[in-house]
């Protein structure tokens, strides 16, 4: 490559990267930064952070937030149940998404637009009120808890309530995250040339075999970005374990909270945080590497 | 740029975050100083900064404050006390009055967010009942004026209650597995520590005020045991539960089974919500005004004060609502079925057992957060 | 050319559709039950409709709510869209890390980072600084969204393209962009929906007099979130729609989400 060629492309990744690496560093990695900073400090006395410099002037940092991770195995708990939970939200979602945002790819064109509004069209409206629908929908009073339960008094177990069970904080995880699996998925099938499945066929292959050996490599991109738009915060949240879930269906994230509210612990909230946060983040990445389309020899 | 110069760029940054963090304590100086020291002829009006809690402000009230000061009620809305700290905490400005609980309020004072109250502005100060005024949070009063309160009692659905044979008076239905585990499912309680905890330290006969680690060992193991009858910890939607039927017992405030029980009724549903405040005594939560140290408008807010020690201005919340009331002159103006209930207006005998909570230190809170996350998890 | 769909493949995505749909309608339906619980169905009215439209204060949280969720995810999406191409196209160490990162951190830690950071710069804390925080979540989800897309892409088009005298921007206006466009609108769309219902960082970013609707809604959550929550959620649903609707008519090219 000649020298003006490599300049010339070094100015247009600066070009296209620069703005949003500059945005992201103002508003997200400095702030970030601050609460990095703050799992090293002390808590105030009444909430908040304790100044930075004590009165001899010296700083006033301190790796006690960290230690107090280890104190009880109920951390470690937290996060392992809360990672099973984000994975099963996330392979539910991508069960539910992909026929879905495979149709809306196949479909007329003049249907598609109507097809992937109506997808996304529920979460205008606001959060709350559609888990409150959900606690009126898993309700005793309604078709689906009735239904069950004379199915369950059948064959000789008690009613069950639906409602804050752990089974209504999934449903209503993969509720909330579902458009998040389904646009990213929709994005990427869309543009898989249908040329390449009619050969597949006059090759003899069925339909798992199409499946199997051209649509779903092709799609794994869309696939990946997907999961990671549903596992990561799905991983982190507080809102759906508070609102449906029982008396033990907390999650990492209603624990965190908890830190920058009631307990008053912004730096112990900072350490489990940091530690999510290095969670979803490598597990990202794992993936990203277990997802990279396989190029073979074209 | 090279991979150097971005990581020296990056160490750049962290140092001067790091730097940045000492300094960044003052807050920024108050715009309307000035109001203050205006002549006091000229009456406060603009535009009043309200941090308050939602429907805690009747709109006659609003409207009639508007009217009388040719002003403007602005509403910033919280639904706990530990948001708006936090927020407070992390440096927010541009409130004028704010209404924190009394263990809030004593957090506040602390850090020295408040402004002293000019006690002259307040001349309706002598409608207030002396047993509510001069507490401990704030001795003489310097930074607060009680606004309304509530108490943290067992709301029930008296159908279900006769039905299975319980006496909801008293924290055993709650704590003691014998008793709850007979409407097993059907009971919620406070997602609150500061709640919980203080319910089973009354029924334990301890003062929830404890700093005691053994004391609050103690009460985690009874509750993680009791938990197991519970359906779940619901600060937020344990009155609709309630006033449908699906929940039958509840820790909760008496202004909320008040309304559950309005709501009951409007619904036309065949039982009543009562309340009781159990026979081991109470939380009571008074609910203060105060003034942020950096108000925009401290003239006018010391005006919205004054506005509410009124009689009639403060027992229109009382009857929105349900809430105890703290003023004296108000009473004669509230609905006799609101004074009539127990739980809002306690009789003297009741008044002796409730307790308001203090401020927990440091060591003690982060050490009730970790027992507060066990007993969520086991 | 072939596009039989199978017929389990119609029935999972019509179960989807109910699956999406349901919450909705009892939303909906709910906005005119004569109760102010959201619980049970007790009559009809349409009292609630005209509550709101009386209530001053949840109107403008909602016309504050459009306005940030507008300008937030149409700045996003540039920033996303410049952002999933440099993940694409580059070998970049930091930025992959800084796109996903707003993804995986919790929000109250970033609603409280945020807010520190503003009352540092003194900056007056209002509409544009919740703005801003939302720009810094959303930038990440439509980036990952064209970066998939285009890893589909086929890199031939753009070869050609350039071999054909084109200059780089030419290359990527007359011929990325339309290709990415599904992608890119895909991950407007959520930029879109994730800023008009956020909540945590809202709370922390917003000042005295800037009110959104998720937090007019969130703090009713204590006493009672009322069928007029229904009513403008309703409302909001058929205005947002009204718009995209408006906008397709107007200008059919920009809203192209396939070619």
């Amino acid at each position: 490559m000649s020298d003006t060629t490599h300049q010339a492309s070094s100015r247009g990744k600066w070009f296209v990267a620069g703005p949003p690496l500059a945005y992201l560093i103002v508003f997200f990695a400095i702030p970030t930064l601050l609460m990095v900073v703050a799992s090293l400090r002390v808590p105030g006395e009444f909430g908040g952070l304790a100044p930075l410099q004590t009165e001899s002037g010296g700083l006033n940092l301190s790796l006690k937030s960290y230690g107090r991770f280890f104190e009880s195995l109920i951390y470690l708990q937290l996060f392992a149940k809360s990672f099973v939970y984000a994975l099963v939200t996330t392979a539910i979602c991508l069960a539910m998404a992909y026929p879905l945002a495979w149709l809306i790819a196949r479909s007329a064109k003049k249907y598609r637009d109507l097809m992937l509004l109506l997808v996304i069209l529920p979460f205008w409206s606001n959060f709350l009120i559609r888990v409150y629908a959900w606690m009126i929908i898993l309700g005793p009073e309604w078709a689906l808890g009735r239904a069950i339960n004379a199915l369950l008094g059948l064959v000789g177990i008690a009613p069950v309530t639906l409602m804050f069970s752990p089974l209504a904080v999934i449903i209503v995880l993969v509720y909330v995250h579902l458009p998040f699996m389904v646009l990213p998925l929709y994005a990427n099938l869309e543009k898989h040339d249908p040329a390449l499945l009619d050969a597949a066929r006059d090759l003899g292959a069925h339909a798992w075999q199409r499946f199997r050996h051209v649509t779903w490599p092709l799609s794994l991109p869309g696939v990946f970005a997907g999961s990671a738009l549903v596992f990561i915060p799905a991983f982190g949240i507080f809102a759906v374990p508070d609102l449906v879930g029982g008396t033990d269906g907390i999650m990492i994230g209603n624990v965190i909270k908890q830190q920058f509210l009631e307990s008053r612990d912004w730096p112990f909230g900072s350490v489990l945080s940091i530690v999510l946060t290095v969670t979803a983040l490598a597990v990202t990445g794992l993936a990203a590497l277990a997802a990279r389309p396989r190029r073979s020899a074209t | 740029m090279t991979a150097q110069t971005l990581r020296a760029l990056f160490t750049v940054v962290f140092c001067a975050v790091l730097v940045g963090g000492c300094g960044k304590k003052e807050e920024p100086a108050p715009v309307k100083k000035a109001e203050a020291e205006k002549p006091a002829e000229t009456k406060p009006t603009g535009t009043l900064n309200l941090y308050n809690w939602n429907n805690y402000l009747a709109p006659e009230t609003i409207a009639r404050f508007e009217k009388q000061f040719d002003a403007k009620i602005v509403q910033t809305y919280f639904s706990d006390n530990e948001e708006m700290l936090a927020k407070l905490a992390a440096g927010a400005t541009g409130y004028d009055v704010i209404v924190p609980t009394s263990n809030a309020l004593e957090v506040l004072i602390k850090k020295g967010d408040l402004q002293p109250l000019d006690l002259a502005k307040l001349p309706n100060l002598t409608n207030m009942k002396p047993e509510l005024m001069n507490t401990p949070f704030d001795p003489g009063n310097k930074f607060s004026v009680p606004y309304a309160y509530s108490t943290t009692v067992i709301g029930f659905n008296d159908k279900r209650m006769k039905a299975a044979g319980l006496d909801p008076r008293g924290f055993e239905v709650l704590f003691d597995p014998a008793v709850a585990c007979k409407i097993k499912g059907h009971i919620t309680v406070l997602d609150s520590p500061d709640e919980v905890f203080s319910a089973a330290f009354i029924y334990l006969g301890i003062d929830p005020n404890t700093t005691s680690n053994d004391d609050y060992k103690r009460a985690a193991e009874m509750i993680k045991k009791a938990k197991s009858c519970w359906a779940a910890f619901n600060s937020s939607s344990y009155i609709k539960e309630l006033s449908t039927g699906n929940i039958w017992l509840a820790l909760g405030y008496s202004v909320d089974f008040f309304q559950a029980n309005q709501d009951a009724a409007a619904a036309k549903q065949d039982f009543k919500i009562l309340s009781v405040i159990p026979s081991q005594g109470a939380v009571l939560s008074v609910d203060n005004m105060v003034i942020h140290k950096s108000a925009p408008n401290p003239a006018l807010a010391h005006a919205f004060i004054n506005f509410m020690l009124e009689g009639q201005n403060a027992a229109e919340l009382s009857n929105l609502i349900g809430s105890g009331n703290a003023n004296a002159a108000a009473m004669q103006y509230i609905k006799p079925e609101v004074k009539a209930n127990v739980s809002v207006f306690p009789d003297a005998e009741a008044m002796k057992k409730l307790r308001q909570l203090r401020l927990l230190p440091a060591e003690q809170r982060q050490e009730r957060g970790r027992l507060w996350t066990e007993i969520k998890v086991r | 050319m072939n596009r039989i769909v199978p017929g389990w493949v119609w029935g999972s995505a019509a179960a989807v559709y109910l699956f999406l749909y349901l919450p909705l309608i009892v939303v909906v339906v709910f906005s005119f039950n004569d109760s102010k619980l959201n619980a049970e169905w007790v009559g009809f009215t349409t009292a609630w409709y005209a509550k709101l439209f009386r209530n001053d204060e949840m109107l403008v949280a909602a016309r504050n709510s459009l306005l940030i969720a507008l300008v937030a995810s149409v700045i996003a999406t540039v920033l996303g869209t410049m952002a999933g191409f440099a993940l694409h196209r580059y070998q970049m160490r930091v930025l992959p890390v800084l796109v996903v990162a707003p993804i995986a951190i919790p929000e109250i830690l970033m609603g409280v980072a945020l807010l520190m950071f503003f009352v540092m710069l003194n900056l007056t804390l209002g509409l544009v600084s919740i703005t801003l925080s939302h720009i810094a979540f959303c930038i990440g989800y439509v980036a990952l969204v064209v970066r998939a897309r285009l890893a589909g892409m086929d890199e031939s088009l753009v070869e050609a393209a350039r071999d054909c005298g084109a200059t780089p921007s030419e290359a990527f206006r007359y011929v990325t962009l339309p290709l990415i466009l599904p992608g890119v609108i895909a991950g407007s769309l959520m930029a879109f929906t994730l800023s008009i219902d956020d909540f945590v960082i809202t709370f922390f970013t917003a000042g005295a007099q800037a009110s959104t609707l998720p937090l007019q809604i969130y703090s009713m959550v204590k006493i009672a979130v009322t069928p007029e929550v229904n009513a403008i959620s309703t409302l909001l649903l058929l205005l947002t729609l009204l718009l995209i609707t408006v906008a397709a008519r107007i200008a059919p090219g920009l809203l192209r989400m396939n070619d």
